[in-house]
């Protein structure tokens, strides 16, 4: 009879009552087939939430499903999720309200606009205040509350990894003054040991091409958009407060980032807080402005078959998709292959929207990883080098290969890795 | 002479715009109404509000009726039936019939605009229990209660606290013969489902439906407004039976996008009934040797670029006659009609040339 069930159960596989074993199959209840009641009582607590309006909006075209990329993983998407609303789904304290990874494909499509951007934050807030957030991004959440990293490090050790390196970099907390790039580190180009090889990367060619840049060092925190996603709207503002009065203070001509997030955070919702308009680019649209320069530049080859992750937050979310190729057509000897699913279709890599310390919850309700569908995909156009300029993306790539059996076939770098690797010493 | 004279047949949406059109362009109406007075199905189904415009019924129909009545081509014949036609178009001679007394009036064509009926849901009985459940209604039916400004569970005279429209009622169907679309159940039905909301904020309201033909501007005038605004379900899966349970209706079906079984309680239950040809429709289509279409309205010969003229020479049909149509569709039938009705006059009259 194969696998088919006719009818779902739920079973704890370990159970033990007043001393008896009914585990498994001993405690199994089974889920009624029928739909006995249309209870609307969470689909109208969402709908009233400022943001949650358009949940109601769905007209079960199916679109979403067709472009989620947690239902290729999983059985998840926004018509789903408005379907067990109407049958009386309780949301605000439910898994499914942590497997959206923002990451826009949805809305893409949508005809009816509806925006799980705006409506994960705001039912993911009331459940915060319900106590309803599930343990890993609670605790990441309270690390950026304590620490202002999702990583739970100390401040101090913040610019740490500039210890043993010898580029030049101004550190604005000490020597303060104006510069021409205000470049904003971000978490894991600080404290990630993979992150901080992008970071040193970044330091190298800024050097080379003499950009006139500075860090914010210690006082540098969190940008706090994946916060905002996860619902905690108050420390988002505290970290928006905190980091615009950094870039009030510290005089610069442009602000740079290496994190899509912060690019977005910066770019489109700050702005809505502070009313200043931010001269925000990532550093893949810097650079790209100066291709010709880097190109006079290089002194080494890449000679490897390259294929490139969009990220959601610079892709779908900003509409940049040509920065990140301009670079990455400049590198010599270079091979690139886009995958199927690419730019305005490019999957995610389960990061966004908090899904970066949600590992474990998803890991419950899908069958791989997002990390782990994308790593196959550039397997199979037969890429040699997964280019990714997403900071979250390096680590969780580098998982993906790894559990997918793809050790040494497949290599992850940042774009600016590769960029350093042909500009050689000075 | 007669030739000048123009007939319209029914005094509803179609038929009082076709009236309309003769009078304007300067020719002799006799308009004949079966019933007692004028504005068609509108009125005498108390409808509460126009679809989609949710104009009041009887102020918009008021509007269609004094455009007629108050003009000195205009002869208009309440309480008539025609019982025999002869000869032909432009020499028609038509015994009109109203109480003991016949009359011959002499016309140079005509126009049936004698519209549908609606469903009658007792030809399902087995399946949603009209006759047998006082909570379960028709489309009809919830009108004339929300023409009264109130909507109630009938066992009970209680406000009802959950409602569901069963969609395509009578309509679509094999097997009752009825494979067309009525067309405008769905919209009426959100009509009614955003006036109900309206009227009872705690009642849910949900509407099962195969699929939503909400076209051209209904789709957020109506559907997009019932689901945006008044928060009104919409379930996709057709309800297969009603039933009693205790006091309740229960309508069991298929929840298809979630692939279950669906078995719900009701306070009422209210059927989307469609079109039918009306009898008045058969009946004339008789009287002056009209064809009907495969589905057994009134045929037209131009397919959808003549949808007013039959093939029998100077009648032509307006409106639900020629088969299920919508208030725009039925004025714009009127309009098409009358203009072809007074070229086919006038062309006989003129000079033949060469």
């Amino acid at each position: 009879m194969g696998d088919h069930r006719y009818q779902e159960y739920v079973e704890k596989d370990d159970a033990v009552i007043d001393g008896i074993d009914v585990s498994g199959a001993w405690n199994r209840m089974w889920v009624p087939r029928e739909v006995t009641e249309y209870d609307f009582t969470f689909l109208d607590r969402v709908t009233d939430l400022s943001g949650g309006e358009s949940m109601g909006w769905c007209y079960e075209c199916a679109e979403c499903i067709g472009v989620c990329p947690v239902d290729n993983v999983g059985s998840y998407g926004p018509r789903k999720l408005y379907r067990k609303l109407q049958i009386g789904l309780d949301l605000f304290d439910h898994p499914d309200l942590w497997l959206c990874t923002t990451c826009r494909n949805c809305l893409r499509v949508c005809p009816k606009e509806v925006d799980m951007m705006q409506i994960m934050p705001a039912v993911r807030e009331q459940a915060i205040l319900n106590g309803n957030v599930p343990g890993e991004l609670q605790e990441m959440l309270q690390n950026v509350a304590e620490y202002g990293n999702p990583m739970g490090e100390s401040a101090r050790k913040r610019m740490r990894w500039l210890k043993k390196f010898d580029e030049p970099v101004r550190d604005l907390s000490k020597e303060p003054g104006e510069v021409d790039v205000l470049w904003y580190v971000s978490d894991y180009f600080s404290y990630h040991p993979r992150g901080i090889d992008a970071a040193k990367a970044m330091v190298r060619v800024f050097n080379r091409l003499g950009v006139d840049f500075g860090v914010l060092g210690r006082n540098e925190r969190c940008d706090g958009d994946s916060q905002r996603l996860c619902g905690e709207t108050g420390l988002f503002e505290e970290l928006a407060e905190h980091n615009h009065a950094l870039f009030e203070q510290n005089p610069h001509e442009r602000l740079v980032v290496s994190d899509p997030h912060a690019y977005n955070a910066f770019k489109n919702e700050y702005p809505k807080l502070t009313g200043t308009e931010y001269n925000v680019q990532h550093y893949t649209q810097f650079l790209a402005e100066k291709t010709e320069q880097l190109a006079g530049m290089f002194t080494g080859e890449f000679p490897r078959k390259v294929t490139f992750h969009d990220p959601c937050y610079l892709g779908r979310h900003n509409g940049e998709y040509e920065a990140p190729r301009t670079l990455i057509e400049a590198v010599p000897g270079i091979d690139f292959v886009e995958m199927f699913r690419c730019k305005e279709q490019g999957y995610c890599c389960g990061g966004g929207g908090g899904g970066m310390w949600l590992d474990g919850l998803t890991a419950d309700h899908t069958f791989e990883r997002l990390s782990e569908n994308r790593v196959r995909e550039a397997v199979d156009v037969g890429a040699e080098v997964l280019a990714v300029c997403c900071p979250y993306e390096v680590s969780r790539f580098e998982d993906a290969v790894k559990s997918t059996d793809n050790d040494g076939k497949l290599e992850v770098l940042d774009i600016i890795e590769i960029l350093d690797s042909c500009l050689g010493d000075d | 002479m007669s030739n000048n004279r123009i007939m319209v047949i029914g005094g509803g949406p179609a038929g009082l715009e076709a009236a309309r059109g003769i009078v304007d362009l300067g020719y002799e109406l006799v308009l004949v109404e079966q019933r007692d007075e004028l504005g068609g199905t509108p009125i005498s189904a108390s409808y509460a509000a126009l679809t989609p415009d949710m104009e009041d019924t009887e102020t918009a129909m008021a509007r269609m009726v004094d455009a007629v009545t108050n003009d000195s081509l205009a002869d208009i014949r309440l309480g008539s039936t025609i019982t025999a036609v002869e000869g032909t178009a432009p020499d028609l001679r038509i015994t009109l019939v109203k109480g003991d007394s016949s009359e011959v009036v002499e016309v140079g064509a005509v126009v049936v605009a004698t519209g549908f009926k609606h469903f009658d849901p007792g030809k399902e009985t087995q399946r949603y229990g009209y006759y047998e459940y006082d909570d379960v209604i028709t489309l009809v039916d919830a009108e004339k209660m929300l023409k009264a400004g109130k909507f109630i569970r009938p066992s009970t005279g209680e406000p009802p606290k959950q409602v569901c429209f069963i969609q395509c009622v009578g309509s679509r169907d094999r097997q009752l013969g009825n494979k067309w679309c009525s067309k405008v159940c769905c919209g009426i039905a959100t009509k009614e489902a955003i006036e109900i909301r309206q009227l009872l904020p705690d009642c849910k309201v949900i509407v099962f439906y195969i699929d939503m033909r909400m076209y051209g501007f209904w789709e957020d005038q109506l559907y997009w407004k019932a689901q945006e605004e008044e928060k009104v379900a919409f379930i996709r899966g057709i309800v297969s039976e009603v039933t009693m349970r205790g006091d309740s209706v229960m309508v069991k079906g298929e929840d298809t996008t979630m692939g279950r079984p669906m078995e719900v309680l009701m306070d009422v239950v209210i059927l989307s009934i469609g079109m039918e040809p009306s009898d008045g429709t058969i009946a004339m289509a008789e009287m002056f040797n009209l064809p009907l279409e495969c589905h057994g309205w009134i045929e037209t010969v131009g397919g959808a670029l003549n949808t007013v003229q039959t093939p029998v020479d100077g009648v032509f049909v307006a409106g639900a006659a020629a088969g299920p149509a919508d208030l725009e569709d039925s004025i714009s039938m009127g309009g098409a009609a009358a203009l072809k009705a007074c070229a086919f006059v006038r062309r006989i009259q003129l000079p033949v040339v060469g």
